[in-house]
């Protein structure tokens, strides 16, 4: 039973169109021979063949078995220019024949990763001579440009005692701060240094020392200068560069690919130089080969000219210093820095709202040039520009009334109509409403009312008016009548309204009956009283009810005593 | 070319041969693998005549035979016995084709120019290799660790280095050396079981038939085995060193904090605190008899922190210690000679001071963190954050449990400032292959294989030019 049989038995109708022509071709080309349980599977499937492919034994998985690359192994020579390169045996893809073939004059992949820095060639011992001179001449001025920056800063906070005087007492206050301040700084200059040995920013770095040392204790650039001196004559004095050890310097510069912690490891100990040492001669030897063969970028050569070794030797005292920092430091400075986070963010709040209340202002530009305006165009512009902005002012304005208008607050009432006593008891809103009608005093569409209300009013009249200061009450937005006012006395047990309710029946007070207990006239004033009145009964009440106790009390012990 | 071989992968097979000798145990492999094919002791058997064997050999109690060893602190001693070992390897284990493959082997950062100038000239002249390479250790270990700019604390059989690298090339100047090492805690957990346990006989295991186990202060039951005559001393002594490796890996337990430290009274109370039930182990000498350890169980794992504080008893092994500063007067291959005229003080300028060796004490005795505190601080203050925040710490030893946690805990106690992180592989196999596996790395890169020396360049360029240039 097939597919189709299925199909028949259940009334399907089967579209033989929807099969392409194409696919039937092929599956009656291939009419492989079924058995057994994979016979029977395939008729349920039938015709309706799964989405997916199907390999039914074709011969293209046959073929690709059949084809196996080759694999040979191959002999090379790495590098092959260097020379007396050894041979090695590496397994590649491929015929033999054929890569033989290819490779015969083909350098090794990965000779094309054999580079090398690019370092000015060393000059002649003659020219050599020459630019040492220079180079002295030039170190000598830089140094005592350095060091003169330096005194000067120094003298500066010697000269203005006051502001020395000061600045030790603020020193003394605020030492972690000031301490503090340089980390950070340190850290990134140390990073930048610490990268990029040749194309370093060593530049800008003394200008930034120099800053910094402000904010050391006084006598430490004094020191650190005259320590300068000492180390400037010994290396000026004994030792200069001879020309065998500069070339050294240039080889182990190449050899080392300028990496200066392992040219300073292995430049011989015999010479004695330091990182600096080797730094700066290197850098001012470059500089001097680069201008004589003008070679270089301006941009490399201003570089190589901002190199300092005291400039640098002064930073690293400043990272030994920063390492030297105890736990109870680290931790107060890390404090310090979340207290400054916390003031930046501050600020930056404040600026916001400052922004933000300038943009309400709505100020015409003033920033712009006038030009623009000075043709008729330019001004009909202006014009319509200005009224649009008038206009929204306006409307702005408007809304704000209408909200006034919409709130239900008594009409305002000015400054002038309360007395002074009364004036405590203003609310912001109305102390705000009577500032806004000062303001416009004589606005044309002031109403009867509030002309009236601007006199001065005496207490007669306000009664009379009907007026009422609401002071500490708190009232309720909307509209309410007196008569469904709740009143505090009235807020008691429901046993005593009933006993309240049988009292005024009994003296004859008339209310208007039902549930709600209220005088037939809810006037203020009759309220008020009303009020005093359920008030007085409850506390007549309940003094009654104690007496009414005690005296049933005493009954009680009287009895027992006369039963004694 | 390889065409295959992809931007990301670098890698080019050329199956060269790793070697990594040790001064315990000895590793050779194919590169590009990532375990050696062989690991085996750096010992080798000398019989009475002369002849040299391996294997089960070195294991086999036999009338004369001796036992001795290849290196001693990382650098070949017996070159008959290693040329003799390594033949044996290639040829009879490995089959090693040496037409083919160049050969990549490991050195010590402190091998002098003469020792690696015969180390090169005995495998040209030994073996056919076409092309070698020395590769120094820590290099390897970074190499291993893909860190190229690290510290490399190396906790070994015979010597505790540290060594900076930058960028995968060692600083000479900067390592710091010392023997508080494996070895020494062989000796000390020796003569502190020989003091203070006195009935506890260390008779190896190859001198026992059967024997059952007892409590420790009651004698030994064991039946002796039939031996031939005259066992050497050197065949004795190797046998009964696995006993002390066997205590090493059973017991060694790092305390949290120095034992002794200046504060008798605090001492006292850690050490009372460490006598609980709960720290005992026990162990069984191969004679069968079960002695306790606690307090000395700390104490031997102290040592390697605190070498100073645990004198030897015995004379004999006091003389072969002798206080170690960890500090080289190690002259680069670079300086052909000393300095004629060291007219300026302080050569180095205050910033980068160099250790001197003149000028430090030779008495002072430096533990395994003050050691690696020590080099820490003598490097360039531009590297020193960098470095601080890369330590690796590899070699058998450093196996001892909590030892990371107690240098991690001292180095940070000495450097507040600093960013300390230590950085250990797990598994106990691969801090001991770590450099071969450095070197297998090495070896098996495309970009490396520019840097093989072949015999024909190295007798062009001659031994000084090679050493200083290539193998550095």
């Amino acid at each position: 039973m097939s597919a189709n049989d299925v199909l028949d038995v259940l009334n399907v109708q089967r579209d033989d169109l929807t099969q392409p022509a194409k696919k039937k071709a092929r599956s009656e080309a291939a009419p492989a021979p079924k058995s057994g349980i994979s016979r029977e599977l395939y008729n349920l499937i039938g015709a309706n063949t799964p989405p997916i492919l199907v390999n039914m034994g074709n011969n293209r998985m046959k073929d690709r078995k059949l084809r196996v690359s080759p694999w040979t192994k191959m002999p090379f020579v790495p590098n092959e220019r260097a020379g007396k390169a050894p041979t090695l045996h590496h397994w590649e893809k491929g015929a033999k024949e054929l890569l033989m073939e290819t490779s015969k004059d083909k350098p090794y992949y990965f000779d094309k990763f054999v580079v090398s820095v690019d370092i000015p060639e060393m000059v002649d011992e003659e020219l050599f001579n020459q630019f040492m001179v220079e180079i002295k001449e030039r170190q000598k001025q830089m140094a005592q440009k350095f060091k003169t920056s330096l005194h000067n800063k120094v003298e500066a906070q010697k000269a203005n005692p006051l502001g020395a005087s000061s600045a030790l007492t603020v020193k003394k206050e605020d030492a972690p701060t000031v301490v503090k301040e340089e980390p950070t700084k340190d850290d990134s200059v140390k990073e930048a240094s610490g990268e990029t040995p040749l194309v370093s920013s060593n530049g800008k770095e003394p200008t930034e020392l120099a800053d910094q040392q402000e904010t050391e204790a006084e006598n430490k650039p004094l020191e650190a200068i005259d320590a300068m001196d000492v180390d400037e004559e010994e290396a000026s004095g004994p030792l200069p560069w001879t020309y065998e050890e500069t070339k050294l310097l240039f080889e182990f510069c190449k050899n080392f690919e300028l990496k200066w912690f392992v040219i300073n490891d292995r430049f011989p100990l015999k010479y004695g130089r330091s990182l600096e040492d080797l730094k700066e001669q290197f850098y001012a030897m470059c500089l001097m080969i680069m201008t004589h063969k003008s070679i270089g970028n301006p941009s490399l050569i201003d570089s190589l000219k901002a190199f300092l070794k005291p400039a640098e030797i002064e930073r690293k005292h400043y990272l030994l210093n920063l390492l030297k920092r105890t736990p109870s430091e680290i931790a107060e400075e890390s404090l310090l820095v979340i207290e400054a986070r916390r003031f930046e963010i501050a600020a930056k709040k404040m600026l916001m709202e400052r922004a933000n209340l300038l943009s309400l202002l709505d100020l015409p530009q003033a920033a712009l040039s006038v030009q623009q305006y000075q043709s008729s165009q330019g001004l009909g512009n202006l014009y319509s520009q200005l009224m649009i902005m008038d206009k929204n002012q306006r409307k702005k304005s408007q809304q704000k009334v209408l909200q006034m208008a919409s709130d239900p607050v008594p009409p305002p009432i000015p400054v002038a109509a309360s007395s002074l006593h009364k004036r405590d008891f203003q609310t912001h809103l109305q102390q705000y409403l009577s500032g806004y009608l000062k303001q416009q005093p004589q606005r044309p569409e002031d109403s009867a009312i509030q002309q009236l209300l601007s006199k001065k009013l005496t207490a007669k009249e306000e009664e009379a008016y009907g007026l009422f200061y609401h002071a500490n009450e708190r009232i309720n937005p909307g509209v309410i009548l007196r008569s469904t006012q709740r009143l505090s006395g009235l807020q008691q047990r429901q046993s005593v309204f009933r006993a309240v309710n049988n009292m005024l029946q009994e003296l004859d007070i008339p209310t208007a009956g039902g549930t709600a207990w209220k005088p037939n006239m809810p006037t203020r004033k009759t309220m008020a009283k009303y009020d005093e009145l359920t008030k007085a009964v409850v506390a007549l009440l309940e003094v009654k009810k104690v007496k009414d106790k005690l005296e049933a009390e005493i009954e009680l012990i009287k009895s027992q005593r006369e039963l004694r | 070319m390889s065409t295959n071989a992809g931007p990301v992968y670098a890698g080019d097979e050329i199956n060269a041969l790793v070697l990594d000798p040790g001064t315990y145990t000895t590793r050779i492999g194919y590169s590009g693998d990532d375990f050696p094919k062989t690991i085996v002791p750096s010992l080798y058997a000398k019989d009475e005549d002369n002849s040299i064997h391996f294997d089960a050999s070195l294991d086999y109690a036999k009338t004369k035979r001796q036992v001795l060893p290849i290196l001693k602190d990382s650098l070949i001693e017996d070159w008959e016995g290693a040329v003799a070992q390594y033949r044996h390897y290639f040829d009879d284990v490995l089959k090693v084709d040496y037409e083919e493959q160049p050969i990549l082997i490991t050195e010590p950062v402190w091998g002098t120019t003469e020792y690696r100038q015969k180390l090169i000239e005995t495998f040209y002249e030994e073996f056919n290799f076409p092309a070698l390479y020395l590769a120094k250790t820590p290099s390897c270990v970074s190499f291993q660790q893909g860190r190229l700019t690290c510290l490399v604390v190396d906790i070994g059989h015979d010597s505790v280095s540290v060594t900076p690298v930058v960028d995968g090339i060692c600083l000479l100047r900067n390592l710091m050396k010392t023997h508080y090492a494996g070895l020494f805690l062989n000796d000390q957990i020796k003569d502190t079981l020989v003091s203070s346990f006195s009935k506890l006989d260390l008779s190896p295991t190859y001198k026992i038939k059967t024997k059952t186990a007892v409590e420790y202060p009651l004698a030994a039951q064991y039946v002796a085995r039939d031996l031939p005559e005259s066992i050497t001393e050197s065949y004795d002594q190797t046998q009964q060193r696995r006993i002390f490796t066997e205590a090493k890996e059973l017991l060694l337990e790092t305390p949290e904090k120095r034992l002794n430290s200046s504060n008798a009274q605090q001492a006292a109370a850690y050490k009372e605190e460490l006598k609980k039930e709960e720290n005992e182990r026990t162990m069984e000498a191969p004679l069968g008899q079960v002695f306790n350890t606690c307090l000395e169980r700390f104490a031997w794992a102290d040592l390697l922190f605190d070498p100073a504080s645990y004198p030897f008893k015995d004379q004999s092994l006091a003389d072969k210690y002798l206080p170690n500063s960890g500090e080289l007067s190690l002259s680069s291959p670079y300086d052909d000679y000393r300095p004629i005229k060291r007219a300026r003080k302080g050569e180095t300028g205050p910033a980068t001071p160099t250790p001197a060796p003149d000028s430090a004490d030779p008495n002072k005795i430096r533990g395994l963190s003050q050691l690696v505190n020590h080099a820490i601080s003598n490097i360039d203050i531009d590297l020193r954050t960098a470095i601080a925040s890369t330590i690796i710490v590899t070699g058998g030893s450093s196996m001892i449990p909590q030892l990371n946690d107690r240098l991690n805990a001292e180095l940070l106690s000495a450097n507040p400032a600093l960013k300390i992180k230590i950085h250990a592989s797990g598994t106990s196999l691969e801090r001991t292959t770590q450099a071969w596996m450095g070197g297998s790395v090495l070896a098996s890169l495309g970009t490396f294989h520019q840097m093989w020396v072949s015999k024909a360049e190295y007798e062009e360029a001659g031994a000084e030019r090679i050493l200083t240039q290539r193998f550095r």
